[in-house]
């Protein structure tokens, strides 16, 4: 038995130093639990973040605190629509805050699928989750900070056998990877991009051309008509609309506000999300239906400076300078959201 | 509280150094009452309390059955206890299910009925716990159990953590004995319960979770027709997803309580080697077998009024068996699907009685994949939501359902594959044997080289406590 746990202690050592070595340091996993912990932090008047990976990366919670003067949660959730938080905000009766939600048309408009079900995940843990998993992920949160090789996304058995160069039947409806580990994260869910994503090298470029088989919309599906899927699908979109504007209102009846954010998107993937999802049709109807103001990165010069290194996210310098100049336009919006 | 979770290591650590560390037998059974109350409170506390008073009922209904003076009060009250047992395990696990299908019943009479949704919340381990509680009251009517005068006995015997939400089933006949005196702590009992649950961890964590579910959810999931490679690989996930679910949990819980000095009964004996049905029956959950045929088949009569009767006697068994592992129609029919293979099996033996040609080894090997054939058809009803999501599975597993789609990676198709033929293999190798001696005969080398890979596989996996399937039950 000591021999066991001995070698075993060895062995989980040399794991460390090998995944150190190839650039990982002891970060949190951005978890059900996690989110759970945060949204349990929202207070009645909190300035609360939500959406998808841009706003988790490309905001910087000390910023927003120094423009807006309150510190911000972050709930925004990779890969997620943010339609489920907003409702679940809505339902919060004492809710009465500021809400900065980022619109990126692909996910919000999702009807279903793993964008929404992300959302769903962290919205039902925090609703069911019990004192035993409050406890596991204290210990959980203490390990993830000092061991390297808990990095749930990449490091884990089932991540290592996916990234075996197999190449799959001809034909296969078998989704793309997700790309792998590009940031770290802390206790309160602020997302920084690790700098080896920042610079031109293989991790970026693995990173970058992974976002476009994952917005590119899959094949439809073979057992519905092509016609019943099409017209299922605008009805969706249509729902969303209208359930995104049921949920605004009811914040705004209570006094709260909420604010759409188009954060910057650059390169090959700027152009397949414009292509897809084009401004009129998603972003600019949103505005209208909802009646709440929105930023749209292109419509200030001084946002549409920023390039994103992997086409989806800015770095972590740049998160700080873009939340400092975007948080003037914050404030005029959530002055004009009365 | 999970197995699979941090807190339960810490959890379980400190339970374990308190134990023994405490002289008093005493005073270390009012730890694990306290430990086990923790552990089931952990989840939701209020059922901690609906989880005490189905306990303390039995306590006093086994002492009123002992105490009766005839047997029709002896009988009453037994009658009592099943009724409070079942009525409570009805209400909050099959209420909406008795709702729904009045409902449906009544709308073919043309009679609108809408009962509201019972907002009702399962609670947790409710079936297991149940039927550890049921076993004392059933067994004391029986006189194969003297009733207990210690309600702290008894309730630790129902509560006892290791196998209070997932089984195995505990009878107290089995277990309060061994709280009449306290066990000794012996360095080798302490080391193959650690090693044990070890393995149920790698069985859980490692095998189920990270190896086999992906390609189980992906297939039961989708929502098309499916080529049969991928139907076939869906299926065969299924069938080692949820045998290393439960079979990892029993693992662990018999590891938990050897630790503790406790023995626990097998609740699996390598059933994927099993020949035939009945065979699989003593090999499969074994503790909830034994129950149903205890307290259920032999009651009923058995197979001691005749053929036609024995065979509905397990139909009946296997019906009641079905439903206790969900409230759904298509665990019934899982039920009936092995309650009709019991019964042609009966009939198959019966005509060929002790053939000569049925104890070669290709005779045994191919009815030993027969039945593992059968048992993923089976399989397909337990897993899927649906009807309409069994029979398209079924389809496409036969290649009836035309062009269907490819929706696996070929490594996860390379994968199962792998994971089922050790699975197979380990289970024929060692179908006549049992675990401890099997490892009691490799060189302790071996032993601690995989009891290493174990270890480190579940570092590696790191796991994100999913909770075990045997748990909704």
């Amino acid at each position: 038995m000591l021999a066991t746990s001995l070698v075993t202690l060895a062995l989980a050592a040399a794991w460390e130093i090998k995944c150190r070595s190839w650039g990982y340091a002891p970060t949190l996993n951005d978890t059900p639990d996690l989110w759970a912990m945060r949204r349990n932090a929202v207070k009645p008047d909190s300035v609360v973040i939500i959406g998808d990976s841009r706003a988790w990366f490309d905001l910087d919670l000390d910023e927003v605190e120094r423009g807006l003067g309150s510190r911000p949660v972050q709930l925004a959730i990779p890969g997620s629509c943010a339609y489920p938080v907003l409702a679940d905000l809505a339902d919060d009766k004492s809710f009465h805050g500021t809400v900065i939600c980022s619109v990126v048309p692909i996910m919000f408009f999702a009807p279903g699928g793993p964008p929404v079900q992300n959302s769903m995940d962290a919205i039902n843990r925090r609703r069911a989750q019990t004192v035993a998993q409050k406890a596991s992920n204290e210990i959980g949160m203490f390990l993830e900070e000092h061991i390297a090789f808990l990095k749930e996304d990449d490091l884990t058995l089932g991540e290592l056998l996916n990234r075996l160069p197999i190449p799959n039947r001809a034909g296969a409806l078998v989704g793309p990877p997700l790309p792998p580990y590009f940031e770290t994260e802390d206790r309160e869910r602020r997302a920084r991009m690790a700098p080896q994503c920042a610079i031109p090298g293989p991790l970026q470029d693995r990173v970058k051309y992974g976002w476009l088989p994952l917005f590119t919309p899959p094949p439809l599906p073979t057992y519905i008509p092509r016609d019943v899927f099409l017209g299922g699908m605008a009805q969706a979109v249509e729902a969303r609309f209208r359930d995104a504007a049921s949920a605004v209102h009811r914040i705004r009846a209570r006094g709260g506000k909420v604010v759409f954010v188009r954060f910057p998107v650059s390169g090959e993937l700027r152009k397949l999300e414009d292509q897809a999802t084009p401004r009129t049709g998603r972003w600019d109807r949103l505005l209208k239906d909802t009646g709440a103001p929105g930023i749209y990165f292109t419509d200030y010069p001084e946002l549409a400076s920023f390039t994103c290194p992997e086409w989806s996210h800015l770095s972590a310098s740049d998160s700080v300078e873009f939340t400092h100049l975007l948080v003037p336009h914050l404030r005029q919006a959530i002055g004009s959201a009365l | 509280m999970l197995f699979n979770s941090l807190i339960f290591v810490v959890f379980f650590s400190v339970v374990l150094a308190a134990y023994w560390g405490l002289r008093s037998w005493e005073t270390r059974k009012n730890l694990l009452l306290v430990a086990s109350y923790v552990f089931y409170g952990a989840w939701n506390p209020p059922f901690a309390l609906l989880l005490f008073s189905t306990t303390a009922l039995d306590f006093f209904l086994g002492s009123r059955i002992a105490a009766a003076k005839g047997p029709r009060a002896r009988k009453g009250w037994m009658i009592a206890s099943v009724t409070s047992n079942l009525s409570m395990l009805g209400f909050f696990k099959y209420g909406n299910f008795a709702l729904d299908n009045t409902k449906w019943c009544l709308a073919h009479l043309g009679v609108a009925y809408n009962p509201p949704h019972l907002g009702v919340l399962l609670p947790i381990g409710i079936s297991f716990y149940t039927f550890h509680s049921l076993s004392y009251t059933l067994d004391v009517y029986r006189g194969v159990c003297a009733p207990t005068r210690s309600l702290r006995d008894f309730t630790l015997a129902v509560s006892f953590f290791p196998q209070l939400v997932a089984g195995p089933i505990v009878r107290a006949a089995d277990f309060l004995p061994q709280l009449v005196s306290p066990p000794v702590l012996r360095p080798n009992q302490l080391s193959w319960g650690l090693c044990m649950m070890t393995l149920g961890m790698f069985e859980k964590v490692v095998l189920a979770d990270t190896l086999l579910s992906g390609s189980a959810d992906a297939v039961f999931g989708y929502k098309g027709t499916l080529q049969p490679l991928d139907a076939w690989t869906g299926v065969l996930a299924f069938s080692g997803q949820i045998f290393f679910d439960f079979a990892g949990y029993s693992t662990c819980a018999i590891g938990a309580a050897l630790c503790l000095g406790f023995h626990l009964k097998d609740n699996f004996r390598f059933p994927y080697a099993a020949v035939g049905f009945s065979d699989f029956s003593r090999r499969w959950h074994i503790s909830l077998s034994t129950f149903l045929r205890d307290f259920l088949y032999i009651p009923l009569g058995g197979n001691r009024r005749g053929p036609a009767r024995a065979a509905i006697n397990l139909v009946i068994v296997m019906f009641i068996g079905g439903l206790w592992h969900g409230a759904a129609w298509t665990f019934v029919v899982w039920g009936l699907i092995h309650g009709v293979f019991l019964m042609m099996e009966r009939i198959f033996k019966a005509v060929t009685g002790d053939a000569e040609f049925s104890h070669t080894l290709a005779t045994r090997l191919l009815l030993g994949l027969g039945t593992y054939a059968v048992v993923c058809f089976a399989w397909v009803f337990f897993r899927a939501s649906t009807f309409p999501d069994a029979a398209r599975i079924l389809k496409s597993m036969l290649g009836a359902a035309g062009h269907g789609d490819a929706i696996l990676g070929t490594r996860a198709i390379i994968q199962v594959g792998a994971v089922i033929a050790a699975l197979l293999l380990a289970h024929w190798t060692m179908r006549d044997s049992d675990l401890e001696s099997t490892v009691a005969r490799l060189p302790r080398v071996l032993i601690a080289t995989i009891w290493t890979l174990m270890l480190s596989a579940i570092l590696l996996t790191q796991g994100s406590g999913n909770a075990f399937i045997y748990f909704q039950f």
